[in-house]
């Protein structure tokens, strides 16, 4: 196995060159078949997301996957170069489980870096560039980022402002199916948020905007009612959960509002979101029993305590994709250094049988104790001859640097693949 | 039949408590670790260790009635086995229902307590006091305990409910928090063992005092009995409060934690008091 890795993401390479390298689908296929025609190249797949551009090979020669990169896009060579990375063996299986596993995605733990590498390995499978090899890696590394997803909690909190609006409500709500939210000022990032809360099962959707004619468009794209905004306090009191993004320089909804409202809704608690600047809700209400009042600040604090959750773990996915590294190194190798030894010992004998068979006529003579006994010593001549390398080999399974001293040894004694 | 019952060693039924117990422990040692990390810590292999202790608890009991040929509730160690088994039953149908696995930090722990408590109080002893020979202890005693048994969880769910609301309202949300149920859930849950502890306490009290009618004639001034009534006028309020004044959350919370130190206070402060409820005759 001699795996190659030559990519960029966002970390060595600006969007500028990252878009003129990304591969649709139909060039994706293209361009692994044309790979795979050069000979050093025997199996490989391409990842192309608006992040990252990475070639996997099975190959020994990572200055050809550069060079086929620069021609195949037309890019001058010292232009991409210096945004390249490339990754051998143990350093490419590393990479290869830590971006499967969104280790290594602009947002740590961002859950479709999985779904992404899936598909590219399933066009390179379609488009026949796949051998062991590459099944081998590529189903470790789903198992290893399944691993890392279920024993580290790197995908679990939210990291944005309205995911975290939806979890928090999660947790104030249990099931969002049934409940209501109600809409207040029909801004970019309320939209955001309802747009999340929806998806995430809430039942229908109340809006209200100075402007009525915008709250009927908004209310239609997400099915719900409008009311008109110098009622909305008529009919806040069906919603469990308020996002308030209004212009407004005052608070629309103030202590004793907020109080009268968890008394009409007879305690039934209710969440505040309060997403706008100035704020539109007295942050004492928060105060009030049931009631639960976030700003925007609140929402970045809870995101920031996420994010630094998310870090630690992501340390502790780092430990376990290092023993994966190891377990699945030493698989691949005493899986190589095996038949090699094999096809030494075969080698050796046949070599050790042609020249007695050539010599044949010169041994007629002697009696059959004296043929058996050459028979014997060019035998334990070949098991002397052998007796190093193997014991080298078996070795080898465990080191690092095992792979190409497998091929050194194949090399020497000239064996070829089967 | 009596011969049949010789079969068994007569000391079974503690040998078996002793496996519920450590067994029971590894619970205890989930909870604790949980408690002081702040995240859950192995709860599968804590649950299932719990689940077959409670298998092992359920084989002692019944090893115990068959010895003593008698429900066996009326000794100290009887009790607080029984009590720790019907929490734990308690416990396992609403983790079964609900999945809320924190629960346990504040299950565990008290089964866990309860067993060992239970263990140590054993007397070999079998005799029954003959004022406890009757009928009523089938009726009464369950009761109480299955009473007791839901308005624990009742208590776990109101103190999970008031850790998630600090959380919330605190705005600085913590690992564990991410675990814990949501507000609904925890209310939902208090409010529902409540509407199914209640009536069994009542109707338990109902059954004591027609008891200590058939025997005396009139209702025993035994220590248990005002602090049950104190107890169950706690829960009374509670319910009031929740059906009239529409309360939840935090303040039935409050409540419902009140309540079941009543409870504690009952059960254990009746056996320090003495009386007739003390197990131990």
């Amino acid at each position: 196995m001699q795996l190659a890795i030559v990519g960029l993401s966002h970390k060595t390479a600006p969007v500028e060159i990252r878009e003129r390298l990304a591969f649709n689908n139909d060039a994706l296929r293209s361009a692994l078949t044309s790979l795979v025609e050069k000979s050093e190249v025997k199996e490989a797949m391409i990842l192309s997301t608006c992040n990252r551009l990475e070639v996997v090979a099975e190959s020994s020669d990572d200055r050809l996957i550069r060079e086929f990169l620069c021609e195949y896009r037309r890019i001058p060579h010292e232009h991409l170069v210096k945004h390249l990375y490339s990754y051998r063996n143990v350093e490419a299986i590393r990479h290869v489980f830590r971006v499967t596993s969104s280790l290594d995605s602009m947002m740590v733990g961002e859950p479709q870096i999985l779904g992404q590498v899936k598909e590219a390995y399933r066009i390179a499978t379609d488009a026949g560039t796949v051998g062991m090899h590459l099944s081998a890696l590529m189903s470790r590394a789903f198992a290893v980022a399944k691993k890392v997803r279920s024993e580290t909690g790197i995908s679990q909190s939210a990291v944005s402002i309205s995911y975290a609006a939806v979890e928090l409500a999660r947790k104030i709500f249990g099931e969002l199916s049934g409940k209501t939210v109600m809409i207040i000022g029909a801004s970019k990032m309320g939209e955001l948020a309802a747009k999340h809360l929806k998806r995430a099962g809430i039942s229908s959707v109340l809006v209200t905007n100075r402007t009525f004619e915008r709250a009927v468009e908004l209310a239609r794209v997400f099915e719900g009612a409008a009311v008109p905004f110098d009622r909305f306090m008529d009919h806040i009191d069906r919603a469990d959960i308020v996002i308030s993004s209004t212009g407004a320089p005052h608070f629309i909804i103030n202590k004793p509002q907020a109080e009268q409202i968890i008394h009409r809704r007879k305690n039934k608690p209710i969440f505040f979101i309060d997403i706008a600047v100035p704020r539109d809700i007295d942050p004492s209400v928060n105060q009030i029993d049931n009631a639960f009042l976030y700003d925007i600040d609140d929402l970045q604090q809870v995101i920031d305590a996420n994010l630094k959750e998310r870090m630690k773990e992501a340390h502790r996915a780092e430990e376990i994709i290092d023993s994966e590294v190891q377990a699945f190194l030493l698989k691949m190798q005493s899986r190589e250094v095996v038949p090699t030894i094999v096809q030494l010992k075969d080698a050796l004998e046949k070599l050790r049988r042609d020249e007695i068979e050539r010599n044949r006529r010169h041994l007629k003579d002697l009696t059959p104790e004296q043929q058996t006994a050459i028979d014997q010593i060019t035998q334990a001549l070949v098991n002397k001859i052998l007796h190093h390398p193997i014991a080298q080999l078996k070795q080898m399974a465990h080191d690092p640097q095992g792979p190409e001293l497998v091929e050194l040894i194949r090399k020497i004694f000239n064996i070829k693949a089967q | 039949m009596v011969t049949h019952i010789k079969c068994y060693n007569p000391r079974m039924h503690v040998v078996l408590l002793r496996v519920a117990l450590g067994l029971y422990s590894i619970g205890f040692l989930h909870a604790v670790l949980t408690a002081l990390n702040k995240k859950h810590t192995f709860f599968r292999p804590a649950l299932w260790s719990v689940i077959a202790g409670f298998a092992c608890h359920v084989a002692s009991i019944i090893l115990r009635a068959i010895e003593v040929r008698y429900l066996p509730l009326t000794q100290r160690y009887e009790a607080f086995s029984f009590f720790a088994a019907l929490a734990t039953l308690g416990f396992l149908i609403v983790y079964r229902k609900y999945r809320i696995a924190p629960l346990s930090v504040f299950a565990f722990p008290l089964i866990f307590i309860m067993t060992f408590i239970a263990n140590l109080f054993y007397d070999p002893s079998r005799s029954i006091p003959p004022i406890l020979r009757s009928n009523w202890i089938y009726i009464h005693t369950p009761l109480v305990f299955l009473g007791y048994a839901a308005l624990f969880i009742a208590f776990s769910a109101g103190i999970l409910y008031l850790l998630q609301e600090r959380e919330l309202k605190s705005k600085r949300p913590t690992r564990f928090h991410n675990r814990l149920p949501s507000l609904e859930v925890c209310d939902d849950l208090a409010y529902k063992s409540l509407a199914i502890g209640f009536p069994l306490i009542t109707l338990g009290i109902i059954s004591g005092a027609l008891w200590a009618q058939s025997i005396w004639g009139a209702w025993a001034g035994d220590l248990k009995v005002l602090l049950s009534f104190f107890t169950w006028f706690v829960y009374l309020l509670l319910i009031h409060y929740r059906l009239i004044a529409g309360w939840r959350g935090r303040k039935a919370a409050y409540l419902a934690i009140v309540g079941f130190i009543g409870v504690l206070v009952t059960f254990l402060g009746a056996n320090y008091f003495g009386g007739l409820h003390t197990f131990n005759q």
